[in-house]
């Protein structure tokens, strides 16, 4: 009875979601892999008889294109100083949070929640501000320290640093709360039990919080290395790509080529290579965790 | 709480289930029009409808995302009947056959004459001797300047020519630190045409000649730099242009109409103290043509309806009313007779512009080229790179972009 | 609460000390937003930008609410925020099954799931719109809702908490004769209130902002949503800031108090006890 049970429900309580996925995004995501194949621009969409498969062609001249090994290049590293950069940050200010329940502390909540829901022109507008090299702030506050003015948007790599300050600071408020919400989780019990055992504030943080965050962390940390390997918002609103085509990222080239220059063929390729990237890094991150669950 | 949310949701998918394609009510015309234009255009389209038996229905689409909305129109085939253009916007969408040739009823709408309208303006009709959009309302670039801190260095009217900008944009940026003659737009892709053309240069697209490697173009760039290189334009993003412009920081640049209206507003301050101007000139003073047209879709379902209430809009006494409920730039030459825009001394510079102004080189790869050009003078002002060598990889790029 | 008295009042300020420090700076943009919705248009771009307005004015407001269709908007926006309730309730499902049943294809569905997060959503809107359009749910309400209703995000989430669920709590209740659906819903669902309450909060941001296929999907006007509304505000070459920062914060104010509905229960915690 149990048996059969088990074999009709789970397929209940996916069908709706999964079904849905299927026909909006499954779906569409192989027709976008077919189309990478082709030389569809606008005409194509107009007139599907104007499409001609090129095979790899997209593929390769991609690998030849400086501007898309450049996005590349620039997303690596987005990716390895921001994320790790985002975790942490969370993950403290969770901590942080967590310390009270007073007034005070749920305040604070909404505060540190606030840069996610800031709309995306008031951010860029004041990080525009910030980072002004003549009128900012930033200089403003360091020529009173009596450092030279900062090309904050104006040097490809500091520019790229700046971009990742502004989205760690807009991407902490989602994590937070995810991390907040595992942090209740952990059953009070443990820590008294902890506590009476005379544990330091750090032994029960790292053998006992942090352990017990696993599920949530591993979440977080391959929910942000999807949307930073996808990073492409800041540079849209705050540089374009530029300075020098230094802080273009993957998805801001397949946007301009395929939005900006009508190019889908190619643009949809290079959305496969980063899909292809995308699955390396995640399932390297799923086998990291089998072995530390099995561990 | 969620049984409230599932119930709720069930009563809804009840209630929507009844909606239906709109129906193929052939006395209607479905317009697209952008931004604030869609909305003005609403009320606006009334004085259509009473002299017509065509009602029509206006869709305001955002300016950013109207390009997606254009695509999904293109693929599906379920696009308005008449539709708004960005002139830069027209070759793209005419090569992919997405615009109904219009050049056979040109007899029967006599507004639809080449004849009526400035010969930059034509250029933007036209996609391989067809005729694809008819030009509604029209931009152009033109010098504005502070004429307070020009006389200050000795020019009681503006620069009028080339050397007569560098000369008093030079003064200018003398004035100390933080000081600029002239601004640049650096993003703005069509200011090194404009300046190309001034010097003569000419693209020939129906002989696939694009002229880079010309001495007009190459001797156009070097002046457009140069101001970047002697420090007269500011190479950072500084203060918001309008701004700049009220405290004296960059007393002269070059903009479209728009900009008097957003100057009057933001900067009341220094009113009577500044003015716009024809462009200054080199073999010629030409500047650049935008706007937009109207089109009908190659989709439409009433085609007839379209042409009819395009031809209504470029009516010379409707482009008047528009002119003034948009505060935008009519197309039609003979509007420009009526003494509200001639004597009117903002409008009458832009008018006397007009007469000398080119839409971007008319092919759909444009927008692409002009990045590609902004992409190589970064490299020259800010990367240092040299300009003989920039320029001919451009030139390649550029070619190899065409032949596409 | 047996170990706050325990901590210094010390410790405690300085926890407070530092989350005001970084709260001023995660939050001056948000100020800037709101108090910017109060200034001319000739202030709003001042250098150095300024968090109290010198001239303050309500006119933003009133031309906001004057130059929007604002009901038929508002009620639009709601529908569909209604809907991805809906949505919410069956990426829970989704998450449930994936995380506490066996069955076949369960890995292979999930990464199916998860690679749909891993394309940018800008190649997949023509096919997206396509098989809408082929559905004939082009300039329907339909067509707006539904590629928005499943989330991989959301799934993977779900599935990631009710993980840590202890097996034996819904075996207990199966053994005291439970349905699926009955543990589903009175069991599963108040142990997962904190991840519940997240979701909420997200879904409906996501909702209430929903601007891309209401625009796409819309041959009408009378199915756009507020944050369409809002764009049209914006000119092809000038931006009138103090309107889009008076519309921003119209549009905060909502997901405020959404926030502060929810966030009591992100903290309030399960207790074991509490199930039975």
């Amino acid at each position: 009875m149990k048996q059969l049970l088990n074999n009709r429900h789970p397929y209940m309580f996916i069908a709706p979601a999964v079904i849905l996925l299927t026909l909006f995004s499954v779906i569409p995501i192989i027709v976008a892999l077919v189309i990478s194949f082709t030389d569809m621009n606008l005409k194509g969409l107009a007139n599907w008889s104007a499409i001609s498969f090129i095979g790899l062609e997209n593929y390769k001249e991609l690998f030849s294109d400086a501007t898309f090994i450049k996005s590349v290049f620039n997303t690596f590293f987005y990716v390895i100083i921001g994320v790790p950069l985002v975790i942490i940050a969370s993950l403290s200010i969770a901590l942080l949070l967590n310390y009270g329940t007073s007034w005070i502390f749920n305040t604070f909540r909404a505060v540190y929640y606030m840069p996610s829901i800031t709309n995306i022109i008031a951010v860029a507008v004041i990080w525009g501000y910030l980072y002004n090299t003549e009128y900012g702030l930033f200089n403003y506050l360091l020529s009173l320290l009596t450092v030279d003015n900062i090309p904050w948007l104006e040097e490809p790599t500091i520019a790229k640093i700046s971009l990742i300050i502004l989205a760690v600071w807009k991407g902490i408020g989602i994590n937070m709360i995810i991390f907040l919400a595992a942090l209740q989780g952990i059953p009070k019990s443990y820590y008294e039990a902890a506590e009476m055992d005379g544990a330091s504030r750090l032994q029960v943080l790292f053998h006992i919080t942090l352990p017990l965050l696993r599920y949530a962390t591993f979440f977080v940390t391959v929910t942000t290395l999807i949307g930073w390997m996808q990073f492409f918002e800041e540079p849209f609103v705050m540089t374009d790509g530029g300075p020098l085509d230094g802080t273009i990222s993957i998805a801001l080239f397949i946007y301009q080529e395929g939005f900006r220059y009508s190019e889908f063929g190619y643009a949809a390729a290079g959305s496969f290579i980063l899909f292809a990237m995308i699955i390396i890094v995640t399932v390297f991150q799923f086998k990291l965790q089998k072995k530390d669950t099995d561990l | 709480m969620m049984l409230l949310i599932v119930v709720l949701s069930a009563v809804l998918v009840g209630c929507s289930g009844g909606d239906s394609e709109s129906s193929g009510d052939n006395n209607e015309v479905t317009v697209w029009a952008m931004g604030e234009e869609g909305k003005l255009l609403k009320d606006f389209s009334k004085g259509f409808e009473e002299n017509s038996d065509y009602t029509v229905d206006v869709q305001a689409i955002p300016w950013d995302q109207a390009h997606d909305k254009l695509l999904t129109a293109v693929a599906s085939g379920n696009g308005p009947d008449v539709v708004q253009l960005g002139t830069t916007w027209v070759p793209e969408f005419a090569e992919a056959g997405a615009l109904k040739d219009l050049s056979e009823y040109t007899e029967d709408y006599d507004s639809f004459a080449k004849e009526n309208f400035f010969d930059g303006a034509v250029e933007s009709m036209e996609y391989d001797d067809q005729v694809v959009g008819i030009p509604w309302y029209l931009d152009t670039r033109v010098l504005f300047y502070r004429t307070d801190l020009l006389e200050e260095v000795g020019y009681d009217e503006a620069p009028k020519t080339w050397d007569e900008l560098k000369d008093a944009a030079g003064q200018l940026a003398d004035r100390g630190d933080g000081m600029y003659g002239l601004d640049i737009d650096r993003n703005d892709q069509i200011t090194p045409f404009i300046f190309a053309w001034q010097n003569g240069y000419e693209a020939k697209l129906e002989n696939n000649e694009l002229n880079f490697d010309t001495p007009e173009f190459k001797e156009a760039i070097e002046y457009y730099t140069s101001y970047f290189e002697e420090g007269i334009s500011q190479t950072q993003q500084g203060k918001d242009i309008t701004q700049a412009f009220a405290d004296g920081s960059k007393p002269m640049f070059f903009s479209g109409p728009w900009m008097v209206n957003i100057i009057n507003d933001q900067a009341p301050d220094i009113e009577g103290k500044w003015a716009t101007a024809v462009m200054p000139k080199k073999e010629s003073n030409t500047s650049s043509m935008g706007g937009s047209v109207l089109s009908v879709f190659e989709s439409a379902d009433n085609p007839e309806g379209g042409m009819e209430f395009i031809s209504y809009m470029t009516e010379t006494e409707t482009q008047l009313d528009w002119a003034e409920t948009s505060n935008t730039l009519p197309s039609r030459t003979e509007a420009w007779e009526d003494p509200m825009l001639k004597e009117d001394e903002m409008f009458a510079t832009f008018g006397k512009q007009m007469e000398d102004a080119k839409p971007g080189l008319q092919t759909e790869q444009f927008e692409r080229i002009a990045q590609e050009l902004l992409g190589s003078i970064e490299r020259i002002t800010q990367g240092g790179a040299d300009l003989d060598k920039e320029l001919e990889s451009f030139n390649e790029e550029a070619k190899s972009l065409l032949e596409k | 609460m047996a170990t706050a008295t325990k901590r210094s009042k010390a410790e405690k300020s300085l926890v407070i000390l530092l989350l005001i420090i970084g709260g001023v700076l995660v939050s001056l943009p948000f100020l800037w937003m709101i108090s910017s919705s109060f200034k001319p248009e000739n202030e709003v771009l001042a250098i150095p930008p300024t968090i109290i307005p010198d001239n303050p004015t309500i006119e933003n407001y009133i031309n906001l609410f004057t130059s929007m269709n604002f009901t038929v908007y508002l009620r639009n926006t709601i529908i569909i925020v209604l809907f991805s309730f809906l949505g919410l309730l069956f990426n829970a499902m989704a998450g449930y099954g994936l995380a506490k049943y066996e069955f076949k294809g369960r890995e292979r569905i999930f990464y199916l799931v998860l690679a749909t997060m891993m394309i940018p959503g800008q190649v997949t809107m023509i096919p997206v719109y396509l098989i809408l359009n082929s559905m004939g749910l082009t300039n329907t309400m339909t067509g707006i809702i539904l590629p928005g209703l499943a989330v991989a995000f959301s799934i993977f989430l779900f599935r990631q908490f009710m993980i840590t669920i202890p097996d034996d709590l819904i075996e207990a209740a199966r053994l005291d004769g439970a349905g699926e659906f009955y543990i589903f819903f009175r069991l599963i669902i108040p142990i997962a209130k904190p991840i519940f309450a997240v979701q909420g909060i997200l879904t409906f941001i996501a909702g209430w902002n929903s601007f891309l296929w209401p625009l796409i999907i819309a041959n009408d006007e009378s199915l756009y949503t507020l944050s369409v509304g809002l764009s049209l505000l914006q000119g092809q070459y000038a931006n009138n800031f103090a309107l889009q920062m008076a519309g921003a914060a119209f549009m905060v104010v909502p997901i405020i108090i959404i926030f502060a509905f929810f966030q009591k229960y992100i903290v309030e915690g399960f207790t074991m006890s509490g199930i039975k």
